[in-house]
């Protein structure tokens, strides 16, 4: 049987002759203020940092910005071996830190999300709160714990930064394991896998990317740590580069070029833990095709 | 069809109607695994004794005759409300809890989430050319580590640096002549990329409908934002107030580099006394006096931030 549909819709107006589509404005006023305030604060924000970059490439850098004579002077003298060393001092630190936290994080983190335990609720609470103490409370009674002990040195220090670390990090590596579907765990469960088995083989590599970047983050805050080497490292020579650049700015002459140089050769690990980062957590939320159906 | 034949085939007569219950526990509740123990014991561990323990310590520490150096070093004493009489009486403790509020207040709260927010709105009328370079380069400030933030910043607010220039008074000393402003600057400074990426994401879960059909009825822009988005935007708000507030009271590294709570102690905000007072005027007990004032404070703020944020859900 053939249907015949008859539609009536309303009659279209015709257009002029003269009739052109309509185009929002480019130029609008709001367009133009919003340009022109993030111009004017992009120009408040780079002035220290256009005067760090042309400064470390200055032969005769000052405190203003000039146009530089451009020399590799300055990193050359900034790379000499008491500063390489406190960079040296500063890797390690950050390693030591970074593992110290992140470790006992994935584990308790794991826990926190997958397992049952009495007081969970505000067991994370309280934890999640000790993300916000700030630091310079814990150093007066580090001080006096460690210092009898002969502990005020590179390592013991290190451990101290990545447990300082430990609570933001439970909580970023936590909330990652929330999300990974539980399916897998489940049958690796069922094929009788032990806890530790189902968290190395399976857990562990599916909430990498979040472990990843708790990971990045403790070591970002262990590297730019200045107050804990300051108290807690007595030997000069285990210092990391935050303590030693603290220490240019005693001298008599200060070489505004080294210490330019110097400042960005210390920045740059960071800023490029910060694009990983970013990276990472895009890559975070798409799982690879693990769980069928 | 008779009914036998949907029977299993496999069922002799007079078996059991129901299988045995399987052995050993229920899986389909979450009961208490006993490997949760040592997976947590690193963790709680160390956060106990490297984290909770000695705040509590601080506590204790606070009320005894402990020094750096010297004869109370090693065996101190309790000495009851000795030191608590003195925070009391102590006219630089009260002038840094009112520099402390000043700073964070004016960093975070102000400087920080307000520049932030500016930023994040104007982004969203932006070319794409000045929201990718000016985004960059704040978030590239958060990033600095802090001793390079308040060198940065040193050499530009003293005398020829590159603000003074600016400001057009290029043998001025900022520095000495604003100290509280100029630190607070610098933390702000440091902070908005922060507020910025925050604000942002929350503007981008603005549904669009909402502000078009305001626009439709000929709501001005000014309206929109006050009416429409800044309420939508009241939890970020919220968090991201907290969050300024809690890194800038832990700021330590960039006021005590730039002016190490001088001139005077006209910066002399709470962790940077704190530390001055343990470590330089060999006052352990007091500076942990200090530090718990510090560590009650942070407290409050958490509250009120739990409290606030349970207002609205």
């Amino acid at each position: 049987m053939a249907v015949e549909v008859e539609t009536r819709s309303a009659p279209v107006p015709e257009l002029p002759p003269d009739a052109r589509p309509v185009r929002e404005p480019r130029v609008t006023s709001g367009r133009l203020i919003s340009n022109l305030t993030l111009v004017a604060f992009g120009v408040l924000f780079i002035a220290p940092l256009l005067w760090l970059i042309l400064g470390s490439f200055d032969s005769h850098a000052s405190q203003t910005i000039e146009w530089p004579h451009f020399t590799f002077g300055n990193y050359t003298g900034a790379a000499n071996s008491a500063n390489l060393q406190a960079l040296r001092n500063s890797v390690i630190i950050s390693l030591i830190a970074t593992v110290f936290a992140t470790i006992p994080a994935t584990l308790a983190g794991y826990v926190f999300s997958r397992q049952h335990i009495p007081f969970k609720g505000p067991l994370l609470l309280g934890i999640l709160m000790l993300a916000g103490v700030p630091l310079s409370i814990l150093i007066v009674p580090i001080y006096q714990i460690f210092a009898p002990r002969n502990y005020l040195a590179l390592v013991p220090a290190a451990i101290f930064l990545g447990v300082t670390s430990l609570p933001f990090e439970l909580w970023i590596i936590k909330n990652f394991i929330d999300a990974v579907p539980i399916d897998l765990e489940e049958s690796a469960r069922l094929e009788r896998a032990g806890t530790l088995q189902i968290l190395w083989r399976v857990v562990v590599p599916l909430a990498l990317p979040g472990i990843g970047a708790a990971a990045i983050f403790g070591f970002i805050n262990a590297w730019g740590n200045f107050l804990v080497p300051l108290v807690l490292i007595a030997n000069a020579s285990q210092q990391p580069s935050p303590v030693a650049m603290y220490g240019f700015f005693g001298g008599n002459v200060i070489r505004w070029g080294e210490i330019a140089a110097y400042s960005i050769m210390y920045s740059i690990p960071v800023l490029i833990l910060y694009l990983a980062l970013s990276r990472l957590f895009r890559r975070g939320f798409v799982l690879s095709g693990a769980i069928r159906g | 069809m008779s009914i036998s034949e949907f029977t299993p085939a496999a069922t002799p007569v007079g078996m059991a109607a129901m299988p045995d219950p399987p052995a050993g526990a229920r899986l389909d509740k979450k009961r208490f695994n006993w490997s949760s123990i040592p997976l947590l014991l690193p963790a709680l561990g160390l956060l106990a004794l490297l984290f909770v323990g000695p705040v509590i310590y601080s506590f204790y520490l606070g009320f005894t005759n402990d020094q750096l150096l010297g004869p109370t070093s090693k065996h101190f004493n309790f000495t009851g409300s000795a030191n608590l009489h003195r925070l009391v009486d102590d006219p630089v403790f009260h002038q840094s809890l009112y520099l402390t509020a000043f700073f964070v207040i004016g960093s975070a709260v102000v400087g920080a989430t307000l520049v932030g927010l500016i930023l994040a709105v104007a982004m969203q009328n932006a070319l794409g050319v000045t929201r990718v370079v000016v985004g960059g380069l704040v978030i590239v400030c958060f990033v600095l580590p802090p001793i390079v933030v308040a060198l940065a910043w040193y050499a530009a607010s003293t005398a020829h640096g590159t603000y003074t220039g600016l400001f057009g008074m290029p043998n001025a000393d900022f520095l000495q002549s604003a100290p509280l402003l100029v630190v607070s600057a610098a933390n702000a400074w440091n902070l908005t990329g922060l507020a910025m990426i925050l604000f942002a994401a929350a503007l981008r879960n603005i549904p669009t409908e909402i502000l078009e059909s305001a626009e439709m009825e000929n709501a001005s822009a000014a309206q929109r934002f006050f009416k429409i988005t800044l309420p939508l935007l009241r939890p970020t708000l919220i968090t991201t107030i907290l969050l300024m507030t809690l890194l800038a009271l832990a700021n330590f590294t960039v006021v005590y580099v730039m002016t190490a709570g001088g001139p005077g102690t006209s910066t002399m905000i709470l962790p940077v006394y704190s530390y001055l007072q343990a470590f330089q005027y060999n006052n352990l007990a007091y500076g942990a006096l200090i530090g718990d004032a510090m560590v009650i404070l942070a407290t409050i703020l958490s509250f009120v931030y739990v409290r606030l944020s349970r207002e609205r859900s």
